[in-house]
């Protein structure tokens, strides 16, 4: 775990000699800390802190970036084995594969295929990240027109599965867009030169950690730096296995020898990929590989990785305020919810299933769902009265009542003390609105002669 | 760490399934799976437990909550009395939901149930009710909590106060579905695992985790997203990932809705 001011300053000479440009040691130590000083910069330091500190100082999983601009993939640079310990900061990037010896018509159709592995959830883009173009041809031609021509359909990074030949031949079509590059374990040498002259990421592959150990050595022998690592497991519980071990040599062990983001080619024949995926989303992949373009798989992949990877601290939040669903009018019913993003999809979600046009009320509660609100003393009798005097939904409407989430109906005697709105309690499950806003009286939304 | 072979895994995680009872509104893709049986628990349990290959069951009895069907407590005794002698699988009976009714229901099924069960689910108002029925004939207890690893913690302490064996009680930590709220299962279930192996008795316990709740989601059912894929596709899968979120994160048991999730996430509960 990353050392402390404290820690480092006691490795330091404390002499406060300056030479470092720091008035004291102890400012320096907390330069370190904060990463933004190297020990390098302390002459008179210790072996010992000379060693623990350059390893301290940089992530025990180092940052690898594929692509550009806005679909920049950033893998590695993780700090915890556990979500809850503090965040996982880089979702696993998942690519889907195309192959080169594909003819036009389907090779264009897949492209957009692709293209449409994105989804808009709970007011965030998720989507597959990268493209992963198999060497199925052979002819270096042939792979590098068709590397330019999925760059240019779809914008998204490639992963360039191919021998040294075509590899060569389409990092020359589509280097500037930063590939990774993804060599069989024979060609591994002539790509490393290749990925450490043009600065590429590259992708070592090579049977289990003990091979991995090997072949990354040669690689950084040859001169590349931005490394993933692809133990190729043969199974879904083998690549699970190794992600694990991977991911606790680097943060636990800080080996840095092994210490990479993991990569895993769940293409190709590979048992049960979706199986593997799911897993490997859940512990430690960093980069797959799918042969799949199926939103019916891809949907809930992404969704899984939407959710693990939120960081637990901060819960997805929204604006609050007035928000009409359809087009409501002064007879409207106004129903009120938290500001926590998947109350507001959800319900708002259901309030347009229903097909009832409505003034939906989002309160501020700091991103909590009805019932951890209320727990938390966000959402009250005195908050959702102050609400309702000053969002000026009293302009909008002509009644006077408020439809309360079921989970919270105790609340509805002080609200109506307190605001003079009528409160009507609504359902404990957002999903059965539909039904109980259609069965509503209009009776209950008749104008008041205040 | 679940899923790895290190230490001694000597039980893998059981992969069990829903035998519901009452008025159901089952989304099409599971209506087509389950539809025949499901309205006929004892045959539902029988084709669970054979060819859907379900290692356990859990028998709901919503079908006794007075919007669930109303069905009578004797009735709902009845049928865990023919559930039970239908199939030798495990069962975990579950209570109807209503507070008045599982006062009554609790009991009734102890005392009905002809080999020892599990009740599900206790919590901290009915615990007594639930833990006592339990102890007077031999069962065992879910304790139940809402995805708060100190109210789980709390609610074992209290059946251990009222003297209930330790090795019959499983946690319920209540289970969020994909994309609503999973992702808060999946943390409390990895740090309820990670506290019981580091010491601490009260919970270390069996983890069960409900994917029912995934149904709930709109992205299992919604055939009207042409962009999602074909729904009847989506809502197995929709259950399965979360199925494997929690087997990744450490639940113990799984109860699932549909066949195919069985066979499904049984490929991933390895010892």
């Amino acid at each position: 775990m990353a050392l402390t001011a404290i820690d480092i300053y006691k490795l330091l000479p404390k002499t406060n000699c300056k030479e470092c440009g720091q008035p004291t040691c102890l400012a320096f130590a907390m330069q370190i800390a904060a990463g933004k000083a190297s020990i390098d910069l302390c002459p008179p330091a210790s072996d010992e802190a000379k060693e623990k500190l350059s390893a301290a100082a940089s992530p025990p999983l180092p940052k690898v970036t594929i692509g550009t601009g806005e679909h920049e993939v950033v893998l590695g640079d993780e700090t915890v084995l556990f979500r809850h310990e503090k965040t996982f900061y880089h979702p696993t990037a998942i690519a889907v594969s195309i192959r080169d010896d594909a003819s036009d018509e389907e090779f264009s159709s897949r492209l957009a295929a692709i293209r449409r592995l994105s989804f808009e959830r709970v007011g965030q883009r998720i989507s597959v990240d990268l493209v992963a173009l198999r060497c199925a041809s052979g002819e270096a031609g042939r792979y590098a027109r068709a590397a330019a021509a999925a760059f240019e359909a779809t914008g998204l990074p490639l992963v360039l599965l191919a021998p040294a030949g075509p590899l060569a031949a389409a990092v020359e079509a589509v280097g500037p867009s930063r590939p990774l590059l993804a060599p069989p374990p024979e060609d591994l040498v002539p790509a490393a030169k290749l990925a450490a002259e043009r600065k590429l990421p590259l992708r070592v592959r090579a049977r289990g950690i003990e091979g991995l150990s090997v072949a990354l050595a040669d690689a950084r022998a040859a001169g590349a730096s931005s490394l993933v690592a692809d133990p190729s497991p043969e199974t879904p519980r083998e690549a699970v296995t190794d992600a694990t071990n991977l991911r606790r040599l680097a943060i636990l062990g800080r080996v840095r020898d092994l210490a990479y983001p993991s990569a895993f080619d769940l293409g190709g024949g590979f048992p049960d990929p979706f199986l593997a995926a799911a897993l490997l989303v859940s512990k430690y992949g960093s980069l797959l590989v799918l042969d799949s373009a199926d939103p019916a798989d891809l949907l809930p992949l992404l969704t899984l990785r939407q959710n693990l990877f939120t960081d637990p601290q901060r819960p997805i939040q929204v604006e609050a305020g007035v928000y009409p669903i359809g087009a409501p009018s002064g007879s409207s019913p106004v129903i009120i919810t938290t500001n926590f993003s998947l109350t507001y999809f959800t319900v708002r979600g259901d309030v347009e299933a229903a097909k009832v046009p409505a003034h939906l009320l989002i309160a501020d509660v700091d991103g909590m769902s009805v019932l951890t609100a209320w727990a938390a003393g966000k959402f009250t009798g005195e908050s959702i009265s102050k609400m309702l005097a000053e969002c000026g939904i009293a302009d909008n409407v002509t009644h006077r009542t408020l439809i309360l989430p079921g989970m919270v109906a105790r609340l509805s005697g002080r609200i109506e003390e307190l605001s003079g709105w009528r409160v009507l309690v609504g359902p404990q499950e957002s999903s059965a609105l539909p039904s109980y806003l259609r069965r509503l009286p209009p009776a209950a939304f008749l104008p008041v002669h205040a | 760490m679940p899923l790895l072979p290190e230490g001694e895994h000597p039980n893998a995680p059981a992969v069990g399934m829903e035998v519901p009872t009452g008025t159901l509104e089952l989304p099409p893709a599971l209506a087509a799976a389950i539809g025949p049986f499901a309205g006929d628990p004892v045959a539902m349990a029988q084709k669970c437990a054979g060819d859907w290959g379900a290692r356990f069951l859990f028998l709901s009895l919503a079908g006794c909550h007075p919007d669930g069907g109303g069905l009578s407590v004797s009735f709902g005794a009845a049928v865990v009395r023919e559930v039970l002698s239908s199939t030798p699988a495990p069962v975990i009976v579950g209570g109807c939901g209503d507070e008045e009714v599982d006062a009554r229901l609790f009991p009734a099924v102890a005392e009905a149930a002809g080999r020892p069960v599990f009740l599900s689910y206790a919590e901290e108002k009915n615990h007594r009710l639930v833990a006592g029925a339990a102890l007077a004939y031999g069962h065992g207890v879910v304790s139940w909590s809402p995805i708060d690893i100190n109210m789980a913690k709390q609610m074992n302490l209290l059946l251990a106060d009222l003297g209930f064996p330790p090795d019959r009680v499983l946690i319920d930590p209540l289970t969020g579905g994909l994309g609503y709220g999973m992702e808060y299962t999946f943390t409390i279930v990895e740090r309820i695992r990670l506290a019981g192996l580091s010491g601490d008795a009260a919970l270390a316990r069996p983890i069960l985790c409900h994917l029912g709740d995934a149904w709930k989601a709109r992205e299992a059912t919604d055939a009207s997203e042409g962009a999602w894929g074909d729904a009847g596709a989506r809502g197995p899968r929709w259950e399965e990932t979360t199925g494997l979120a929690c087997l990744a994160a450490g639940a113990d048991l799984l109860v699932c809705r549909h066949p195919s999730s069985v066979a499904r996430l049984s490929g991933a509960a390895w010892r």
